[in-house]
């Protein structure tokens, strides 16, 4: 009776409750994924949140109607929740407890945790050039997309008439193929004794490209301008798309509204189309500019040893170097290098016309 | 290229899937599913890992057949440190892991020697390891020869392709000669492509014991790199780099070139009048594994000259089994003219100018590692 009455107590407050075995939950499976507990307390840690789980339910039971209807939310948001903090929350708390750790010999394999903050000096002084390097290269990359997909995406959505799908499926196509596949073509495409610079040399053109510093030595291959040019094309789908979204649901009857109102047609461009596609440039330009930074593969297939990107270092360190620590810390800055821009690109273009 | 896939071209995609794949693979299963697999068992039963297409196609199946033992080869060894990478958690932990024999190169052999990670062969069983070539034998770091015997060997030197160099090289300072600015390819192994550098500034590679002694040998290549010079820094792949032209030269491995020479007769191997740097890939006993009956068996079989003369038709490495030259004109046919192939049975002048590394301590190792990877950028 007694108990029955307290759990009508804590039924009368429902958001509380589903708010707390969230937070209950998530807590627990990061601290199993995370690896805080093991053997035994981890058999603690499980049997407590399938606890919280029974006292859950047992409320929802309890509470009847009004308390199963305020706690529905919370159980909608649990799957997100707790798949994001089983595997993004719990690694990304030990990549932080990896980046501050310090290995006792080249072959410590379980470096031990020592607030050791050199790691982040490591990484901001022996790699910037790789950082800087990353997010210029992504940065030119991104606009590139931008010049090249917006004029793509404008003819699909407005010239597009019935092949409009047709067209879209054009772009995508390509990308069915694996990611690897398509770098690899363009190093056999840009290659020395390759099509595109036969067709340069023939033309005579050759000093006209090295004078913008796109070829080097006669070379196209291995140069910056084949990452750029690498990163600008797999990532082109990912600018080209949400810009034809956004052009797409623009009602044509505006343009026509504006030029009966004696608007010039590039003005009508300018102040009407290029507004209502600035959702979808900014959204392109995070799903560009984002994983650009963040590859090696480019770089890998179709640079020098001087164009190497923060992924590459990365991916050495972890892989050959095996120096967890120093590429933890280098993730953990490019993670948060990453996410001050998108917040301050937010912040100026504004996410307001995304939803 | 020809029609059949040989080993070096099926290096370079796998190693470019490797690539692709964000070795994610390598570390999923370097998180888990370290128990099982083919070991255990009553110890008919073998699992060797080697390096991709480095075995004919019938020495496994007849194996079998021969020894009744239950025998798991396959091909996923593509590179020492990423091998490395992949089987430290369970080993560092004293698990165990699925294949009972692997192949790293000898200075990573020494590695898991050192790390207590490879085990005492089972000599007694193995009477044919009285083949095994006299200056494979007692490494520093294997006295005794009681914890490799070595799978292959070969010589690693300057590769070419004379229709972009125009003329012949011989020498390491050709690498670096202002007329192949940006045309010329390193490896990313360390130990080849520093061995033969320094070998080019006059430096015994067998005698180096500390970094300092290597120095000038790194600024020389990381000079070379901020002018220019080099084009890349590639695994296997430097294959298709060279002969589709975009290296004038590079530091190449015998094997591969022999091969790729056959179906360009203008790429070319030279072992610099400086020297080139001798390897060899190892065979290893992995700690935790029991099956050493099955261990004895293979390795044994392998170390048969009739057994290893088919095997080195194949890869076209040099085999560390002596007779093989003697059983190869035997085989006849395409195989007879391999006996008399100097990349495969070099003679005493060329011998004579070989070196392989001497033993590095963990620091210094450490130090040279890390200078070289300073340089390649990544």
């Amino acid at each position: 009776m007694n108990a029955t009455a307290r759990l009508a107590t804590v039924a009368s407050r429902p958001e509380r409750v589903g708010l707390g075995v969230m937070v209950t939950l998530s807590l627990g499976v990061i601290a199993l994924g995370a690896g805080w507990v093991a053997g035994p307390s981890a058999a603690v840690v499980a049997a407590a949140m399938l606890a919280t789980v029974v006292g859950l339910v047992s409320v929802a039971f309890v509470g009847g109607l009004e308390t199963r209807r305020a706690l529905a939310p919370y159980g909608l948001l649990k799957p997100g929740i707790l798949w994001l903090s089983l595997f993004f929350l719990a690694p990304l708390w030990s990549m932080v407890v990896m980046s501050l750790s310090s290995k006792e010999s080249r072959f410590d394999f379980f470096p031990s945790f020592t607030w050791e903050w050199d790691n982040y000096r490591i990484a901001l002084t022996d790699f910037r050039p790789q950082f800087l390097r990353s997010f210029g290269y992504a940065a030119v990359a991104t606009l590139l997309t931008i010049l090249i997909g917006f004029p793509l995406a404008y003819v699909i959505a407005f010239r597009g008439g019935r092949y409009r799908n047709i067209l879209l499926g054009l772009v995508v196509i390509p990308f069915f193929t694996s990611y690897l596949i398509r770098t690899l073509a363009w190093g056999n495409i840009l290659a020395d004794e390759g099509p595109v610079v036969s067709i340069i040399d023939g033309l005579g053109l050759q000093g006209a490209f090295e004078s913008l510093n796109i070829m080097d030595n006669g070379k196209l291959l291995n140069t910056p301008a084949a990452v750029i040019g690498g990163l600008t094309y797999n990532f082109l789908p990912f600018m080209v798309l949400p810009i034809y979204v956004s052009l797409e649901k623009i009602d044509p009857h505006l343009i026509d509204a504006a030029m009966d109102l004696y608007s010039s047609a590039s003005a009508a461009f300018r102040r009407i189309v290029v507004p209502l596609a600035l959702p979808g440039i900014f959204a392109g330009s995070l799903l560009v500019f984002i994983p650009a930074a963040g590859d090696f593969v480019n770089a890998q297939f179709l640079g020098n040893p001087q164009t190497t990107m923060v992924g590459n270092s990365i991916q050495d360190q972890f892989l050959r170097q095996l120096n967890y620590p120093v590429a933890s810390a280098m993730s953990f800055v490019l993670m948060f290098i990453i996410t001050i821009a998108v917040l301050v690109y937010t912040k100026f273009m504004g996410t307001e016309d995304l939803a | 290229m020809a029609g059949k896939l040989n080993r070096r071209q099926f290096l370079i995609r796998s190693g470019m899937a490797g690539a692709g794949a964000l070795s994610l693979p390598a570390l999923l299963a370097a998180c888990g599913g370290d128990e099982g697999g083919s070991g255990g068992g009553g110890g008919n039963s073998l699992f060797f890992e080697n390096w991709p297409l480095y075995i004919d196609e019938e020495t496994v199946k007849v194996f079998q057949e021969a020894s009744g033992v239950s025998l798991k080869y396959t091909e996923a060894y593509n590179d020492n440190n990423e091998y490395f990478a992949k089987v430290q958690p369970s080993l560092s932990k004293g698990d165990k892991i699925d294949p009972d024999v692997i192949a790293p190169t000898f200075w990573m052999a020494a590695r898991y020697v050192q790390l207590g990670w490879a085990q005492k062969l089972p000599v007694d069983k193995i009477p044919n390891i009285a083949n095994l070539r006299d200056d494979l034998k007692g490494q520093p770091w294997d006295k005794d020869q009681e914890y490799n015997l070595p799978w292959q060997t070969g010589v690693a030197g300057i590769a070419y392709n004379m229709k972009t160099t125009g003329r012949e090289l011989k020498s390491v300072e050709d690498l670096f000669a202002p007329e192949f600015k940006g045309k010329i390819g390193l490896l990313t192994e360390m130990r080849d492509t520093m061995g033969l550098v320094l070998m080019g500034l006059g430096k015994n590679i067998s005698k180096l014991s500390t970094f300092d002694e290597a120095a000038e040998a790194f600024d020389k290549v990381e000079k070379a790199k901020n002018d220019g010079q080099i084009r890349a820094f590639t695994g296997n792949d430097y294959v298709d780099d060279l002969s589709a032209g975009n290296f004038a030269a590079c530091v190449a491995w015998s094997g591969d070139v022999l091969q790729l020479t056959k179906d360009n007769p203008d790429v070319r191997f030279v072992i610099p009048e400086e020297g080139g740097t001798n390897w060899f890939d190892t065979m290893i006993w992995v700690k935790g594994s029991e099956n050493s009956d099955a261990v004895a068996k293979w390795m044994d079989y392998v170390y048969d000259p009739v057994n290893a003369a088919k095997i080195t038709a194949y890869v076209q490495y040099m085999s560390p089994v002596k007779g093989v030259q003697d059983e190869l004109v035997k085989m006849g046919g395409e195989a007879a003219p391999l006996a008399e192939d100097p990349l495969l049975f070099p003679d005493e002048a060329t011998v004579a100018r070989l070196q392989s590394w001497g033993a590095l301590s963990e620091e210094e190792e450490a130090k040279f590692d890390e200078a070289f990877a300073a340089i390649t950028g990544a």
